[in-house]
């Protein structure tokens, strides 16, 4: 394994939170590749500046990928910059790995944990929590994935560089996204229970209402015309009740 | 016909697609049209790495696409084609392999030669005249990033480069 500094891996950890800075549809987050990767740059061209300029403006060009998993890419050309790998096979393997860390990025924050997250600090509100107690848990399970990933793309791209894809395979990305999806599916299950006033007078049967959602949305997950089913059910059920009181 | 999507895109396999389009089309097989990538095994498993559990990747030569292209549209499976650049996608439509289709131009992005048609679409000369002949190959050229986008037509992408 390429070993750096912990100076030049700290510097570049904190570089990557800027990643999006510059942001354009030009180059996309390729500007802020460049300013994320400038730290290891500089520790493998030390005393060549015409190298380093070269290095720098290479990586300032197009690149894309999920901001938070951006590290993995990090990491592997760093280690392939510090082998010396050829620029031209570091460009392919640029282009062929940002799009997969781009799917694989918004499938698990965008489309499942940001969700989560979010009804969860949504049901503490609910169940009578202080706003800044909801706002707080939100942002902390949030960025617990947000730094985690960052942390572990820096890790897994420097120790794997061209083999990089087979620790991502081994990764449980597909586990992960599953299973915040159905963690979130319980909680929007359980923030239509309590979003209900009924729910004060009798929290049994908006936990059983609660349940009765969430299943309807797991389900719904797996196929769906389940998900239609329950949805319809959920607004039966709803409407009978409205009328019984 | 089961070609659901038939798409320029740089970046091929990535999350506008298999998010984006993917929840629209339902798509259950990606064929990666590139001569390049097709020749590159270590590159294939870096770009299948995003593509979801119940979807199957295959990649194929310009050449082995234009004789697979009459099955991908009979395919039970609903198959979406990606290309990098209008040049192979010429190369693909050429003989009226993709009569009919439509095909959307996701992103190109800058390069040198390149003007902004889009914020996502930039096109040189070379790949003006690629689509035109796209066209006239008897392919509905649009330039449309997301489903939920409005197409653009390639009258308007055309002059939009004036």
């Amino acid at each position: 394994m390429t070993d750096f500094p912990a100076g030049t891996s700290w510097r570049v950890m904190l570089r990557s939170l800027f990643i999006q800075g510059s942001w354009n549809y030009e180059t996309l987050i390729g500007t802020g590749f460049a300013f994320s990767l400038l730290p290891v740059l500089r520790y493998l061209h030390a005393d060549d500046d015409p190298a380093l300029r070269e290095a720098l403006a290479r990586h300032a060009e197009i690149f894309n990928s999920h901001p938070y998993l951006a590290n993995v890419a990090v990491g592997a050309v760093a280690r392939l910059e510090a082998e010396r790998v050829d620029p031209l096979v570091i460009v392919r393997f640029k282009s062929a790995l940002r799009g997969s860390l781009g799917s694989l990025g918004d499938q698990l924050v965008w489309s499942a944990w940001r969700p989560a997250a979010a009804l969860l600090g949504i049901l503490l509100l609910l169940v009578g929590a202080v706003w800044w107690v909801a706002v707080g848990a939100f942002l902390l399970v949030y960025n617990a994935l947000n730094c985690g990933l960052r942390v572990w793309g820096w890790r897994i791209g420097t120790t794997a560089g061209m083999n990089v894809g087979r620790a991502i395979r081994e990764a449980p990305f597909q586990s992960l996204t599953l299973r915040a999806t159905e963690i979130g599916s319980l909680l929007a299950g359980a923030c239509v229970a309590f979003a209900t006033p009924a729910a004060v007078n009798d929290p049994w049967a908006a936990g059983v209402n609660g349940a009765a959602v969430a299943l309807g949305i797991w389900l719904g997950l797996r196929t769906r015309r389940a998900m239609a089913f329950a949805l319809g059910v959920v607004v039966v059920i709803g409407i009978v009740n409205g009328l019984s009181k | 016909m089961s070609i659901v999507l038939l798409r320029v895109d740089e970046r091929l396999i990535h999350g506008q697609v298999v998010v984006g389009w993917g929840e629209y089309t339902h798509m259950e097989q990606i064929a990666v049209v590139d001569d390049e990538i097709s020749a590159s095994p270590w590159e294939q498993e870096l770009y299948c790495l995003g593509v979801p559990a119940n979807v199957n990747a295959v990649f194929a030569t310009v050449e082995e696409a234009k004789q697979a292209v009459p099955g991908w549209r009979d395919d039970p499976l609903r198959v979406t084609v990606l290309l990098r650049d209008c040049q192979s996608l010429e190369r693909l439509a050429a003989d009226g392999t993709l009569e009919g289709l439509e095909v959307n131009l996701g992103g190109i992005h800058s390069a040198p030669g390149r003007e902004r048609v889009l914020p996502y679409l930039f096109l040189s000369e070379a790949d003006r005249t690629s689509l035109q002949r796209v066209a006239e190959a008897g392919v509905t050229v649009t330039a449309r990033d997301l489903p939920a986008s409005k197409p653009v037509p390639l009258s308007h992408l055309i002059a939009g480069c004036q």
